[in-house]
């Protein structure tokens, strides 16, 4: 049988881009109505049996979801990363995608950690429920929106330890060279809106440093 | 009807009384079974710990295997909300007198894992803890050092009141339970009657009893024994 060229197959797909990023690894951009075509075509015509991960990026600024579907050929040593990004959605309305269960049977455990994670419904997924956050009752908790460090703080006590040989250095301001705060806002710089908040933070950034090497010195 | 079980606690009027007590946890002291709950990376400290380099059983420390036998649980790193549960069932099922170590840093204060929500922060928090040992993770040394404060804990026992932490879950147990049920829900209920046991060892104090308790009476499904039958 002769051997079509995989790229053949992909552009059979509508509004497909494709990226060779090495020997044995594809980026291929698609639309979220044509991800479960290309996936039938790979799985199909190619060699690309195994479904080894779904993965799930929460791009708040732009409201959408990304889902990575990484697929491997065992014959060709290949694996296909399908990125394709669906709406957010909101509390009220929640994100939905279609299931590839039919096509691939470990997406199961995908679907449904994604689920557990992200609040993405897919549809026709058989097990949508809790997978293994079975304690957990809030909103999902790799929502860049959820604050974590705002739950803990208001959830849990903390033990105190305050012996004397510590008592120097929380006089001189602490111990920690940088706060949390500063580094967490000098790298979210790009999902600052104003001008005004960026240079603040970069203002922050740079004080910092600053900071650091004199705490180093 | 329910058929009260009690231990009468009888005056002590033996003037050798204080000897026998001191040899008592003299003995308990060098004979200590150890079930290791290990949870997280600090688990990798102990296996020198146990084996010919620094070798536990020097201190008569030995590993055990179920938790019905044992007198240590040491809990070796973060302790996730959802394993919290499986620790408590673990250490509700330990004969008393038991203790519990705690080890690295994730048990005293979350350590490394303090920003995340899965995680629960102060292990004495759920239960009473006899010793931590602070590291990320500590070396067998430490883990030795330890130990050997746990032995002189329960060696000292009678006379400064140290080595009985176990005591404290039946004293306070409202308190625990309190703490229990924030976490996992109203209807948290665990498989051994602690209450009972505070009234079978002549512990109850005003503090086993509260809201927390009067919560889990109302959700508390009896514990019967389970039918022995072959489908």
């Amino acid at each position: 049988m002769n051997k079509v060229p995989i790229d053949e197959i992909l552009n059979k797909v509508n509004g497909i881009k494709i990226t060779h990023k090495r020997k044995t690894r594809i980026r291929v951009d698609v639309d979220a109505d044509s991800l479960p075509t290309l996936l039938e075509l790979i799985k199909g015509r190619a060699s690309y049996i195994h479904l080894s991960a779904i993965t799930c990026v929460d791009w708040i600024a732009d409201n959408q979801f990304e889902l990575v579907y990484h697929v491997w050929s065992y014959e060709e040593k290949c694996l296909i990363s399908a990125h394709t990004r669906i709406d957010r959605g909101s509390e009220s309305n929640p994100a939905k995608y279609v299931s590839v269960y039919d096509l691939f049977k470990p997406a199961d455990f995908f679907e449904r950690d994604i689920f557990e994670m992200y609040g993405v419904t897919f549809i026709g997924s058989p097990r949508m429920e809790k997978f293994i956050l079975t304690e957990w009752n809030g909103v999902p908790p790799m929502l860049k929106d959820f604050d974590a460090e705002a739950y803990v703080q208001e959830t849990f006590k903390w033990t105190d330890y305050n012996p004397d040989w510590l008592q120097e250095l929380t006089d001189q301001g602490g111990g920690i060279a940088v706060k949390p705060e500063d580094i967490r806002t000098a790298g979210n710089t790009h999902n600052m809106s104003t001008h005004r908040e960026r240079d603040k933070a970069k203002a922050a950034a740079v004080k910092a440093n600053e900071k650091m090497q004199g705490w180093k010195q | 009807m329910k058929k009260e079980l009690k231990i009468i606690q009888k005056e002590r009027t033996n003037p050798l009384a204080h000897v026998f007590d001191d040899f008592i946890s003299f003995c308990q002291s060098k004979s200590l079974f150890m079930l290791h709950y290990c949870t997280g990376c600090g688990a990798i400290e102990l296996p020198p710990a146990m084996t010919s380099r620094f070798d536990m059983e020097r201190l008569g420390i030995q590993p055990m295997v179920t938790p019905r036998q044992a007198d240590i649980l040491l809990i070796t790193g973060y302790v996730s909300i959802k394993t919290l549960k499986r620790v408590i069932l673990t250490y509700e099922q330990m004969q008393s007198p038991k203790y519990v170590i705690g080890i690295c840093s994730c048990t005293v204060n979350g350590g490394m894992y303090w920003q995340s929500y899965a995680t629960a922060k102060k292990l004495n928090e759920y239960m009473p803890v006899d010793v931590y040992i602070a590291g990320c993770m500590p070396r067998p040394e430490a883990v030795m050092e330890g130990l050997q404060r746990l032995k002189d804990n329960i060696r000292n026992d009678k006379k400064e009141h140290k080595g009985s932490a176990w005591k404290d879950y039946f004293n306070r147990y409202d308190y625990y339970l309190g703490n229990q049920q924030a976490l996992f829900g109203d209807d948290w209920q665990t498989p051994t009657d602690i209450i009972a046991e505070a009234k079978l060892y002549d512990l109850e104090t005003e503090e086993t009893y509260g809201k927390h308790t009067k919560l889990l009476e109302k959700h508390q499904t009896p514990l019967l024994p389970q039918e022995m039958r072959i489908k």
